[in-house]
């Protein structure tokens, strides 16, 4: 049956549609899970709060066990699915600077709009800084451009790399987070402990 | 500590270690496609009407005939012994079991030798050895088995050979009578004697 639109189930004009629903329930579920908080998200790095973990390899663990299954029901061809194009160093790169703007600004750029939602300044000042980057990359893509496709392996997945199939690495996958989530619950009870209040 | 995150914790490993089982798919294997390249400029892999006849003819238990037209054509006319695997039903009906088998030359035919080729590189992409194409098809075998045709006279000895085992094959395959006995009518050529001297002078 899947995916929807390429297989013609839903016309080719209802995408965005789709997204602003999706990206509504992202939205929402951001702010439930207490995501625009921009000490909630740094707590991850000082150990007293490791609610981002939780959440996102949650996400990740769910949909990707679920989407093979929906592989195998037939309701979605995993084969059909775009995949993004992998460029290993630009990535790891960016990966390095994305964490550290993380730590540095207690936001990525999904949750510093829902902090924005309901009126944080910190929120509203990183999202400001946030134009202010993307303006000036822009500008300056010139001398990154080289670098920017370097390293360009295409449309990879793990499995066409190493030729492990995708179950194990979804079974290793969820093993690292769920001892993950037991882990970290033990931390967060041990810095919790030493800190005179804790407030979101 | 919560009794639900024991019990999510457990369910997603649950359902992470049944994608180990539930997504091995049955992927049919491949051959290189160096290997396939290598395998189809092969001439060896084409068998003339010729061989086909006299392994029919000797009853080689190794030979096994696949006609890979479609269910009615196969009904029609095929070969003696051929059984039917459609190109478009290979892989379903479990037919890819009658490939592969030890011992067994399978031969590929069909109407001309495009069918009967392409299933050879399917069958052969799937990874099974020692398949074949009948050069020509049913056609060719009409021309050389089912209605040979005699060789000109200046002809070499060894198509004069190859005519003769034809039209064996021909009795063989059809029951069709010897080419001398062919017409059925024979010209008598009647002499009557001429009477002697009847009335041949006298005196």
């Amino acid at each position: 049956m899947g995916p929807l639109i390429p297989n013609g189930v839903i016309g080719e004009g209802w995408d965005f549609v789709i997204a602003i629903l999706l990206g509504i329930a992202f939205g929402f579920i951001l702010e439930a899970s207490g995501f625009s908080s921009s000490r909630n998200l740094a707590g991850v790095f000082y150990g007293y709060n490791f609610v981002v973990l939780r959440v996102f390899f949650t996400a990740l663990i769910v949909a990707m066990v679920g989407l093979m299954y929906f592989d195998y029901v037939g309701w979605l061809d995993l084969s059909k699915i775009f995949i993004l194009p992998t460029y290993l160093t630009p990535m790891i790169v960016g990966g390095v600077i994305m964490g550290v703007g993380f730590v540095v600004g207690g936001f990525c750029p999904g949750t510093s709009f829902t902090g924005i939602a309901i009126g944080k300044l910190d929120a509203l000042f990183f999202t400001i800084g946030l134009y202010v980057g993307i303006f000036g990359f822009s500008l300056a893509y010139p001398l990154f451009a080289k670098f920017f496709d370097s390293g360009a392996m295409g449309n990879v997945t793990l499995t066409d790399v190493t030729g492990i199939p995708a179950p194990y690495f979804a079974l290793a996958f969820t093993v690292v987070a769920l001892a993950a989530f037991w882990g970290t619950m033990f931390i967060e009870k041990r810095v919790r402990k030493n800190m005179k209040q804790y407030k979101f | 500590m919560n009794k639900n995150y024991i019990i999510l914790t457990i369910l997603m490993l649950v359902l992470a270690v049944g994608t180990l089982f539930l997504t091995m798919k049955h992927e049919p294997k491949q051959i290189d496609p160096q290997e396939l390249l290598q395998e189809i400029i092969q001439p060896t892999r084409y068998v003339s009407t010729d061989q086909v006849a006299k392994m029919i003819i000797q009853g080689d238990p190794s030979l096994m005939l696949v006609d890979v037209r479609s269910i009615y054509e196969y009904e029609e006319y095929t070969l003696p012994g051929a059984i039917n695997v459609p190109l478009e039903e290979l892989l379903v009906n479990d037919n890819l079991l009658y490939f592969g088998i030890p011992g067994k030359k399978v031969i590929f035919v069909s109407n001309d030798d495009i069918q009967a080729d392409q299933m050879w590189v399917l069958t052969k992409r799937l990874g099974y050895g020692s398949t074949y194409v009948m050069k020509g098809g049913i056609n060719c075998w009409m021309q050389t088995i089912i209605d040979p045709q005699r060789p000109a006279e200046t002809a070499a000895a060894t198509d004069f050979e190859t005519y003769s085992f034809r039209k064996g094959a021909q009795m063989y395959f059809t029951g069709a009578g010897s080419e001398d006995a062919g017409s059925g009518q024979v010209n008598v050529q009647v002499q009557r004697r001429q009477k002697s001297n009847v009335a041949a002078g006298g005196c």
